[in-house]
């Protein structure tokens, strides 16, 4: 246990020089991009007295160093800051569109990893038949399509062609957010409101850029679980379980399954970085309404402080869950130790 | 494992399906659904510029004077009547008696006079359509307010319809922040005089209106949902599948040329104050010579932009003042001619340009701040201005924001611009280019004391037909100094599903959901 927190605490302090690396980084980009904030706040029309009197409000009148010093030490205070395009906390905007993309990357990397690794694991039982090349090929397509083209293609057959799903938002439009919405995660929210209806009407909008996400981490997965279920099923011990006549299938789903999960919880923490850039185009495609949306839009308004936020917010993210990978590495293969 | 794998599989499986087979289909005639790809900045009438957060405002707020639906007629709203004095610098309103806000407090003069003197503090965006014009307000008695003008105005009462002018519950609002979002206003709703009353509000997703019981006229429907999408096609979807019951702003052209062809629903095309047309930077650029801006807008094929990139959707535009305005004349047509390649070459080689020596600008644009048809206009006008062969024009985009900068920079000697008036005159549609101070803000830095002269003339004048001819002249000028050329003025289109009337959208683009009704 001492080992494990050990290890936990050195983790959590090597997460925040990267951290500060990539603040920095963005800080600098950010004001080295063309554009003005304020220009884009105030209108053309703002008389230049006030362009003038907001620029020395936010700061922007200061040295570039300056500014970068006082954004360090208003981070030091735990303040992300304010936006410089709406009269608002950068946090605001953020806590109100945060829920929407976890939802959706929770839901996805669920999918995900039950397709990909049911079907790599068939793939390495059957191996060599058709089953398998199936599979393979499937592991190799789904991960190459871009994910704004599988949104198309699903939105075209599942909602325009079959008409089964809807294809854009979290809601349909007759269903009112304002009758359950209070923590963000409309599945939880619907549930809290006894609101079945409208539970399942988020859960429909949720299947396909759910599955859009899915689909692309599910190659990933697929092709990593068939090659060490291959391993695995030539060891020893899975040599010793066919002799004692264990059956097949428990041999395979029971015994060798588990000996694979260690590479894919790598893989599931590595990919978290993809997932959220997936989440990108899948937002877009689908007109979710989630930090990623939220994230083009202020880039292109150049509100510098939310747009540094949600980086930072997005680089906690990966960090943990990579530490919580690690971390769980322990449950899954008692040998590893820290 | 295989049991935690299996249990997880069977249930995302189901519950998929269950959802699937489960969509919406609640419909009852006390609601109505209007999707729309337009977004809401901030919900305070002293801060919102755009006009579909006016659009809103205009229902949950009300002004002294409003316009009658569907019309550009000016009408009394909140003021029962209104006075000028013989200089026309004092309008003095005598209000409505015994109209209250929600929480129960009463409108009276003192709210209008708080109401203004917030806009003249907060000086945000909008702030000049008052502090341009008004010098002080004065509480004459309980129900009557006056406005001292800086100087007479001859389109003050337009002035007073707009949003910036709208009286707030003081009780409710800060008196020196801007509110972005009604949770931050006291009690958390967004209430006004207006018809409706916003209950909740979920930026980028959902608004809910409701009728306001203490609005003193009267309401139709109970309730108005707008929704908001990100991409129109989905939304015309939606629209198609039956979950919205109206659709407005903005579908694209090929969408609007289907819905059109569809009998199951009633369609309005109304006419647009929205005008795009081509700007030059004039100060520094290549184009600081009047001949050189003549000779491209000369180039300019309007009816085939009109036909090719918006389907005919869109009407060709000779005049900054848009068609259907008082003084527009189409001087452009007649002066210089639609893709006029004799005029431009002319004026061309009276400037030195030859083949092997071209004229060589960029012609900037904005990909997607006017919408998906963009790129393909600036496409089309690239085009069709290097068939002259004493011109080549190079490209270029940017985003809105990296555009606005530009402004300053100076560095797009002819973009691409459109505008949404901010009160319907001809002034709005012409100071802001070639006035001295409104030209610098949008980039194109004309200056000539002739046209500052004619503006303020026409700007204190109140006699309407003094300032027709006023701008008779001044889009006569236009044509030969050409700060901007006009190339067209959009059509609005609005969609709704069949047992649905009531839809009256004004020149000055105001919707009064009030209106709106179920057969």
């Amino acid at each position: 246990m001492k080992r494990i927190l050990k290890y936990f605490t050195i983790r959590l302090l090597l997460t925040i020089p990267m951290i500060f690396i990539l603040l920095t980084l963005i800080f600098f980009v950010l004001r080295v991009m063309p554009a003005d904030p304020v220009k884009s706040m105030l209108g053309a029309h703002a008389p230049e007295r006030v362009i003038e009197q907001k620029r020395k409000e936010l700061g922007l009148d200061k040295p570039i160093l300056a500014q970068y010093v006082d954004y360090l030490k208003q981070l030091a205070r735990f303040d992300l800051g304010k936006s410089m395009i709406m009269e608002q906390k950068v946090i605001t905007p953020i806590k109100d569109k945060l829920p929407a993309t976890l939802e959706l990357i929770i839901f996805g990397l669920i999918i995900a990893l039950v397709l990909g690794v049911f079907l790599g694991a068939y793939g390495a039982n059957n191996r060599g038949t058709g089953k398998d090349t199936t599979i393979r090929l499937y592991g190799l397509i789904v991960f190459c399509i871009p994910a704004y083209w599988m949104g198309l293609m699903l939105q075209l057959i599942f909602g325009i062609w079959f008409d089964w799903l809807p294809i854009a938002g979290r809601t349909s439009s007759r269903v009112l957010v304002a009758e359950f919405n209070n923590t963000g995660f409309y599945l939880i929210d619907t549930l809290i409101a006894g609101n079945i209806p409208a539970f399942l009407d988020v859960l429909a909008h949720l299947v396909l850029p759910a599955l859009t996400l899915a689909l692309i981490l599910s190659g990933i997965f697929v092709r990593l679980t068939r090659a060490n279920m291959l391993d695995v099923l030539n060891n020893d011990y899975i040599l010793a379980a066919r002799a004692r006549g264990i059956s097949e299938k428990k041999v395979v789903y029971k015994h060798a399954l588990k000996n694979t999960m260690v590479p894919i919880l790598t893989m599931l923490g590595m990919q978290f970085a993809l997932l959220i850039a997936n989440a990108v185009l899948t937002e877009s495609t689908f007109s979710w309404p989630g930090m990623a949306n939220l994230l083009v839009k202020r880039i292109h308004l150049r509100d510098y402080p939310t747009v540094q936020a949600i980086i930072i917010l997005i680089a906690v993210m990966v960090s943990l869950s990579s530490l919580i990978v690690d971390l769980v590495y322990a449950w899954i293969d008692p040998r590893v130790e820290y | 494992m295989k049991y935690v794998f299996r249990v997880l599989f069977i249930l995302v499986l189901v519950l998929m399906f269950i959802a699937v087979g489960c969509k919406s289909k609640t419909k009852s005639k006390d609601m109505l659904v209007y999707g729309t790809t337009e977004s809401v900045t901030d919900l305070d009438p002293a801060e919102a510029y755009d006009f579909h957060t006016w659009e809103i405002l205009y229902n949950v707020y009300e002004g002294l004077m409003t316009y009658k639906p569907g019309t550009a007629e000016l009408q009394k709203g909140l003021a029962e009547s209104y006075s000028i004095n013989d200089k026309g610098d004092k309008y003095t309103f005598k209000l409505k008696e015994g109209i209250k806000f929600t929480d129960g407090t009463l409108f009276t003069a003192e709210s209008v006079k708080w109401s203004i003197d917030r806009v003249m503090r907060l000086e945000s965006d909008p702030g000049w359509l008052v502090t341009d014009f008004v010098e002080s307000v004065d509480v004459v008695d309980k129900y009557k307010v006056r406005f001292n003008l800086k100087q007479p105005c001859g389109f003050f009462l337009k002035l007073v319809a707009t949003v910036p002018y709208y009286p707030v519950n003081p009780n409710v609002f800060p008196a020196d922040k801007i509110v972005t979002n009604p949770s931050e206003l006291k009690g958390g709703k967004l209430t006004g005089l207006g018809a409706y009353q916003m209950m909740s509000f979920k930026r980028d997703e959902e608004i809910l209106l409701k009728a306001n019981p203490n609005y003193y006229g009267k309401t139709n429907i109970d309730r108005i949902v707008i929704n908001y999408f990100k991409d129109p096609t989905t939304m015309r979807l939606a629209f198609e599948k039956g979950e919205l019951d109206l659709v407005y702003k903005q579908l694209n052209p090929n969408d609007i040329d289907d819905l059109l062809k569809k009998d199951e629903y009633n369609s309005y095309k109304i006419p647009s104050p929205f005008i795009r047309f081509l700007c030059f930077e004039t100060s520094e650029s290549v184009m600081k010579n009047k001949k050189a801006r003549q000779a491209v807008a000369a180039m300019i094929d309007r009816e085939e932009i009109c036909k090719k990139v918006f389907i005919n959707q869109a009407k060709p535009l000779y005049s900054m003042v848009p068609i259907g305005m008082f003084s527009h004349k189409d001087y452009f047509k007649t002066e210089i001619g639609n893709a006029n390649i004799e005029f431009a070459n002319k004026r061309l080689k009276e400037l030195g340009y030859s083949k092997n020596n071209p004229l060589e600008f960029e012609l900037w644009y904005t990909p997607s701040h006017y919408g998906d048809t963009e790129v393909n206009m600036a496409e089309v006008l690239k085009n069709q201005i290097e068939k002259s062969e004493l011109i080549k024009v190079v490209p270029k985009s940017a985003e809105w924001s990296t555009y606005l900068d530009n402004f300053d920079r100076k560095n797009m000697a002819a973009f691409l611009l459109g505008w949404y008036p901010d009160y319907i005159d001809p002034d709005n549609y012409t100071a802001a280019f070639a006035g001295t101070t409104g030209s610098a803000g949008q980039g194109i830095y004309f200056s000539d004391p002739q046209y500052d002269k004619l503006f303020m003339e026409e700007k204190t004048s109140v006699d309407q037909e003094k300032r027709k001819e006023i701008f008779e002249k001044i889009q006569k000028l236009w044509t030969e100094d050409v700060p901007t050329a006009p190339i067209f003025q959009g059509s609005l289109f609005v969609f709704t599903k069949e047992n649905i009337t009531g839809v009256k959208i004004g020149t000055a683009m105001t919707f009064y959901y009030k209106e709106l009704k179920y057969k």
